[in-house]
């Protein structure tokens, strides 16, 4: 059952949905709101962001806007090429996520960065 | 963690207590504090001093009093996107010594705080963006030495902030998209000599001064989609570092001659959704990086265009030309093709493909070629597909297909052909032979064992393949009997789908006499 949102239902808990439904959460975001699908058990649940979840970045379109995957060593990106924060066992320089730095640098492991 | 070590009352023998939270809040052990869509006006007072991380966001905070930040000196990341934010009292972020990220997305600011933004000397990722901005001023950015990430997409903005930009040699990556910007002009982005990603796109772009990239030596990601750019934009000469291009979805007509001759290391080009009518022979030359080309509907297009030394192309699509002819050396350069369309232009003759030995597709659709020699596909052991229908074949060569072991799908309708060599087709599972109309044979299949769905000119020709059933009353028991070989009956009858079947007004029977 689909609902426009004016109050909060039990199944669209957030304040950026626009249609919602209590199965699967949010269907469409209010303007401006990243759409983003969280899988919970079998089910895929709606959810609606002012910014993406930890290894995804927002692509803002004139029609919608959507959250995608950040590329597999990468905790945070700008977009699928060019990453701001490395995972563990990864060193960012320039937007790339490297096991090895450039010769004139060297690895911080706290700050996961060539420095 | 530094967070157990300072808390207040930690006792340095492992005991910890428990860390000062908001009751507005959840924290947790590392200095996170989630106060997050909890309908606060204000930032809660009673939160820990050691606090690194701080989300605010989606809450009623429509304004930021003076030193409302003071007591966090530590903290490294502050969320307040989606409050209705439309004030920031120039002090208002002041204390903030350690902060790195700072999100403002998603409120109602109309200009960028830049007083506010003072002293902010570790700031590296700033949100701005889906605010109402329409002004940045000149002196927005300027502590902001160590600044790497910025977001002012999705504003009001109606021309690049240059005066801003100016100072921010360590930017790296830098979003202008979704605004009102109409024209780029010279050295609009000439200080940042960091900037690594560019996105421009969705903005009202009509024109871009020629030396509008000059700076940005390092750039390696420029988005132009969707824009009003009329002219090819001739000031990516500039950026020599360039790996991902796009500028689909524009006005552009012409792609000129060595457009590309100072991006050697692009290895993307989007530019669909232009009106494209001319790409010049040389525009796509020495790009070995690249690995797609895709080219449809410029139709003043003559020449092949020269793709010497852009020899990783595993993908080309060049349809809707007036290209009449294809290279002879074309597997000399593209020993990497993998998929080849040429459909919907003026091709007379097939060029060979010998030595494109990983080609998996090919399609001359819609071309006017007039016959396959046993040369043209000659040791192409990977090939699957192959389309050529709509043409004017009327000669196949009786080995033409010889070698095609993987041939799974061929498409040879609407040609003249009369007859079909079934030699080399033994994995063929697919076959369209509909609109010839010199083709009235009977077709054998004994070379076309794992056939599984034909089209054939005429609806008798498919009572070879199609069980005759007790509903189609033009298929009766003689036709069965009348089968040689039981064995061959079981296997023909294993064809799921033949066209135009047989039926009431399409009989088996040849209308000028029994066709057995």
């Amino acid at each position: 059952q689909h609902k426009q949102i004016s109050g909060v239902s039990s199944g669209c808990q957030q304040g950026g949905c626009l249609t919602c439904s209590d199965y699967n959460g949010c269907l469409s975001c209010k303007p401006r709101f990243f759409m983003h699908l969280e899988r919970s058990g079998m089910k895929q649940i709606g959810v609606c962001m002012t910014s993406c979840p930890s290894g995804f970045y927002g692509t803002r379109s004139r029609e919608r806007n959507t959250c995608t995957k950040c590329s597999p060593e990468c905790d945070s990106c700008f977009n699928k090429k060019f990453c701001m924060r490395c995972r563990i066992g990864f060193y960012l320089h320039r937007g790339d996520c490297r096991n090895n730095c450039p010769e004139d640098m060297v690895r911080s492991d706290t700050q996961r960065e060539c420095v | 963690c530094l967070w157990c070590f300072l808390r207040p009352g930690a006792t340095g023998q492992g005991q910890s207590t428990p860390a000062v939270c908001s009751l507005s809040c959840s924290c947790d052990e590392d200095g996170g504090a989630d106060c997050s869509g909890r309908g606060l006006t204000t930032v809660p007072s009673d939160l820990s001093a050691f606090t690194y991380y701080l989300d605010l966001s989606m809450n009623n905070i429509t304004e930021l009093p003076a030193n409302v930040f003071k007591n966090f000196p530590y903290l490294e990341e502050l969320r307040l996107a989606g409050n209705d934010l439309s004030f920031i009292h120039p002090e208002a972020l002041s204390g903030l010594h350690q902060l790195k990220v700072l999100m403002l997305q998603n409120n109602q600011l109309k200009t960028v705080p830049s007083a506010a933004l003072k002293n902010l000397h570790f700031l590296q990722s700033l949100r701005l963006d889906a605010n109402h901005i329409s002004t940045v001023p000149d002196d927005s950015f300027e502590d902001l030495q160590q600044l790497r990430h910025l977001w002012l997409d999705d504003n009001n903005l109606t021309e690049v902030p240059v005066g801003s930009l100016q100072h921010q040699t360590n930017l790296q990556a830098l979003t202008l998209a979704l605004n009102r910007i109409l024209y780029i002009p010279d050295n609009a982005f000439a200080n940042l000599t960091s900037l690594v990603v560019l996105h421009l796109h969705n903005n009202r772009i009509t024109g871009i001064a020629n030396n509008c990239f000059t700076g940005l030596e390092n750039l390696e990601t420029l988005d132009l989609n969707f824009n009003n750019l009329a002219v090819f934009p001739k000031a990516i000469e500039a950026l020599p570092k360039l790996k991902e291009l796009g500028f689909h979805s524009n006005d552009i007509a012409s792609i000129p001659d060595g457009a590309f001759h100072n991006n050697p290391l692009l290895r993307t080009i989007h530019f669909y959704d232009n009106p494209l009518s001319f790409v010049g022979a040389t525009a796509f030359q020495n790009l070995s990086d690249l690995h797609s080309l895709m080219l449809r509907g410029a139709g003043m297009m003559h020449d092949f265009p020269i793709l010497t030394w852009t020899n990783n192309i595993e993908s080309l699509t060049l349809s809707g030309t007036k290209i009449s002819s294809v290279p002879a050396g074309l597997c000399d350069d593209l020993k990497l093709l993998r998929t080849l369309d040429l459909s919907y232009n003026e091709i007379k003759e097939l060029p060979s493909l010998q030595g494109c030995i990983q080609l998996q597709e090919i399609t001359f659709q819609h071309n006017q070629i007039q016959q396959v020699g046993r040369e043209h596909f000659q040791g192409l052991t990977a090939l699957r597909l192959l389309d050529l229908s709509r043409n004017e074949i009327q000669f196949i060569h009786n080995d033409a297909f010889f070698t095609l072991a993987a041939l799974t799908n061929l498409d040879l309708s609407m040609n003249y052909l009369t007859t079909l060599p079934t030699t080399g087709l033994r994995a063929l599972s697919q076959l369209k032979l509909s609109g010839n109309p010199q083709m009235k044979n009977v077709l054998t299949v004994s070379q076309l064992p794992k056939l599984r769905s034909i089209s054939v000119p005429y609806a008798y020709q498919c009572c070879a393949f199609v069980g005759c059933d007790s509903g189609t009353s033009s298929c009766g028991e003689s036709d069965i009997k009348r089968s040689a070989d039981w064995v061959e009956e079981e296997r023909i009858s294993m064809i799921m789908h033949c066209s135009p079947s047989p039926g009431a007004f399409k009989p088996c029977e040849h209308l000028l006499g029994n066709w057995m």
